[in-house]
């Protein structure tokens, strides 16, 4: 598809005149072939068809001269006296004369025409182009596209060369080193005047290139240069200043979508610092008040207290210490996990293996063995962060001890594609109406001064989405609570072709 | 002869704590605040146990591993929080013994001492090569493994695998070192591969493999036989 406003008859001038000498040579062979069958009228026709081809395919100059030429021609070899340029009979001067008219009428008319369908087909290309532009653009999510779509559409539609360059703040240019200085100053000043500069602009006429700006003065997002550029070619300067419209509004609009994301992801995360901070109050205050309580009371009244008395002392500030050492472990990594900094370390990790390491260390606080584990052999290896599953699987199985008497039944099974972790429990179960609420980061609706897993659960849930998989809470049968647990499986699992 | 722990410890209430409950269990404690003190005490005097902090304020700790392995072989017990994982295995790949995670107890601490003392001079003195616990019994020279002395038959890479974690009965084998030591050092990445042979060799020498008692994860780093 070619834009350019320029036809590309203009350019091989050579040609165009071989044209007009084959058209009257043609018309000539025609005329002396139906010499001995028709009348001279039938003849001048001939160099009549001649003559029009020629207005309607190449210029006027050339047309004209194809006219004049076919009048010398008639005269010279059908109109008597033959083989002269004499003219024997005052009709036949007429003829001539009119003939001379016509083509030169015809061609004026036909170059007009020409040149009317040739700026229609420009105007329907270009518009064709914006709206290509536009639809284009408006897919697009990186500067670096509309770069490139820019670039294109303005290589395609000016001869050139035309640069595209981005800025960030309305002064330096982005990768503009492979431009020439003239272009990058015209640039520079474009982009701070916020107006377009060169030829048929009134600005700066004395330059051969045009400088748009795109965007608005304090919005400028880029400068766009398009070189070879002409005074009288108003509409392809037109077309130009549509397409920095279109490239300018792209930008902007992705401009807007970037600070208007950051802003709610600032917002996000202040609503979460908030939360965090509520969360650390409460969790950190009570077992600090417990600690401090003991251990001042400890010291200054060891010796009136009796032997068994120090050691229930002793007993809660090491329990609560290390209850303040799980809250303030799972408070960080649920920071780190939300705030999406902290890539997961994952490895084809083990379920059972997890289990059996998160077990060992339970079991220290678990000293009737309440938890009974079934771990069915054979399971597929979890593309996982071991980690973070041991600290997801720790606390469900820590809340199960807390908040309940009975047994607890850990439980692996595979599932189609994937590992469902259960744990059950024989507690109070939890209202249907607060289900969903403990997953959130600390809005433990008790308020009865119950000390709770506060972000615990919101943590495990943030690693089970994290890994792609689920957390779930559902009421056991017979009373209590069942946490589910589901990790998908890959079904690609690594080879086992060992040495 | 008492023996001398040198604790490189930034905080002072923890430096403290450590000191006191060692010089009760009877050690010399000399204690370092920064890498810099550390490294000058140890040139200087080296002790028989070091007790490293990850997250000291002037360095890593791996280039005073590095520096102190080129000497001797004194045990190096890292001490790192939860989320210091990745460094605390480049210190264990370094050439450190063991570590611990905070907040620990000071049993635990006295048990990986005791462990890593144990070895201390395993280069020079002969090997390991018999290890006995509860139901288990490995003889690395003889190439028996029996479970209540009925003999278990193993494969040739259960056995290397087997017989690498006895030598380093009691201290944490980070994965690398064992893939390295059992399958070759091209294998490094293939952490499956020990995931599938320590679940056969659990199946093996376990009561209950889900829940082992002798061949224990250290989730994220690696495995430790157990001693005790």
């Amino acid at each position: 598809m070619n834009f350019h406003p320029v036809s590309d008859a203009s350019h091989h001038p050579v040609r165009n005149w071989i044209v007009v000498a084959l058209l009257l040579a043609a018309a000539t062979t025609c005329g002396f072939l139906l010499d001995r069958y028709v009348s001279l009228t039938s003849q001048a026709m001939i160099y009549v068809l001649a003559v029009v081809i020629a207005a309607y395919k190449l210029d006027w100059i050339e047309s004209a001269i194809c006219a004049v030429g076919a009048v010398t021609a008639l005269n010279f070899f059908f109109v008597p006296p033959r083989w002269t340029f004499e003219v024997e009979n005052q009709e036949h001067f007429i003829g001539l004369g009119t003939m001379l008219v016509v083509a030169l009428v015809i061609s004026r008319l036909a170059t007009g025409v020409r040149r009317e369908s040739e700026i229609a087909r420009l105007n329907e290309n270009r518009a064709r182009q914006l709206q290509a532009l536009a639809s284009d653009l408006s897919n697009i999510t990186v500067s670096e596209e509309v770069l490139v779509l820019g670039q294109r559409a303005l290589d395609a539609a000016f001869v050139g060369p035309c640069s595209l360059i981005l800025t960030q703040d309305g002064r330096k240019l982005e990768h503009a080193d492979g431009l020439a200085t003239a272009v990058q100053d015209g640039l520079r000043c474009c982009m701070a005047e916020a107006a377009v500069l060169g030829p048929g602009t009134g600005r700066w006429p004395g330059l051969d290139a045009w400088y748009l700006p795109l965007g608005d003065k304090g919005h400028v997002t880029g400068a766009v240069c398009v070189e070879s550029a002409f005074a009288n070619d108003a509409s392809g300067l037109e077309h130009a200043k549509a397409l920095c419209a279109l490239l300018a509004q792209a930008l902007w609009r992705l401009r807007l979508t970037s600070s208007m994301l950051s802003a709610q992801s600032e917002a996000q995360r202040q609503q979460l610092q908030s939360t965090f901070l509520a969360a650390i109050s409460h969790d950190l205050r009570t077992p600090l008040a417990a600690i401090v309580g003991a251990a001042s009371a400890l010291q200054t009244q060891r010796d009136k207290l009796s032997l068994s008395e120090q050691e229930r002392l002793l007993g809660s500030i090491v329990s609560e210490a290390s209850y303040l050492s799980t809250v303030t472990e799972n408070t960080l990594q649920l920071m780190s996990l939300t705030s999406s900094a902290q890539q997961l370390r994952r490895d084809w990790e083990s379920l059972e293996e997890i289990v059996g390491a998160v077990l060992a260390r339970v079991r220290q606080r678990d000293p009737d063995r309440r938890i009974k584990s079934t771990v069915p052999e054979d399971l597929p290896l979890v593309k996982a962060d071991p980690v973070l599953l041991a600290q997801l699987i720790g606390n469900l199985l820590d809340n199960a001890l807390k908040y309940s008497d009975g047994a607890i039944d850990l439980t692996l099974n595979l599932e189609g594609q994937a590992i469902v972790v259960s744990v059950e429990d024989r507690g109070p179960g939890i209202p249907e109406a607060e289900q969903e609420a403990i997953f959130e980061p600390y809005s433990r609706s008790d308020q009865s001064g119950q000390r709770g897993a506060g972000l615990g659960l919101a943590l495990c849930r943030a690693i089970a989405q994290a890994h792609g998989g689920q957390l779930k809470l559902r009421p056991r049968t017979g009373g209590g609570s069942v946490f589910d647990f589901t990790v998908p499986v890959d079904v690609q699992q690594p080879g086992k072709e060992l040495a | 002869m008492t023996l001398r722990v040198l604790v490189v410890e930034d905080d002072r209430e923890i430096r403290a704590l450590i000191q006191s409950s060692l010089s009760v269990e009877g050690f010399e404690v000399q204690t370092a605040v920064s890498m810099s003190e550390a490294s000058a005490l140890l040139r200087h005097d080296p002790p028989d146990v070091i007790v490293l902090d990850l997250g000291l304020p002037d360095g890593d700790g791996v280039q005073l591993v590095h520096e102190v392995r080129k000497h001797n072989a004194v045990p190096i017990i890292v001490v790192s929080a939860r989320h210091q994982e990745t460094q605390k295995i480049l210190l264990l790949d370094a050439g450190a013994d063991d570590y611990l995670t905070k907040p620990f107890s000071v049993g635990e601490l006295l048990a990986r001492i005791r462990v890593s003392l144990r070895h201390r001079g395993t280069s020079l003195a002969a090997a390991v090569t018999v290890h006995e616990l509860d139901d288990l019994r490995i003889d690395l020279a003889s190439h028996v493994v029996k479970r209540n002395s009925e003999v278990l038959h193993l494969t040739p890479t259960e056995f290397k695998l087997l017989a690498r974690l006895v030598r380093s009965a009691g201290r944490v084998v980070t994965h690398r070192q064992l893939l390295t030591d059992v399958w070759g050092p091209e294998f490094t990445e293939h952490t499956h591969y020990l995931r599938l042979y320590m679940a056969q060799l659990r199946a093996k020498i376990e009561r209950d493999p889900a829940e082992p008692r002798h061949l224990l994860t250290e989730t994220g780093v690696g495995y430790r036989l157990a001693v005790a």
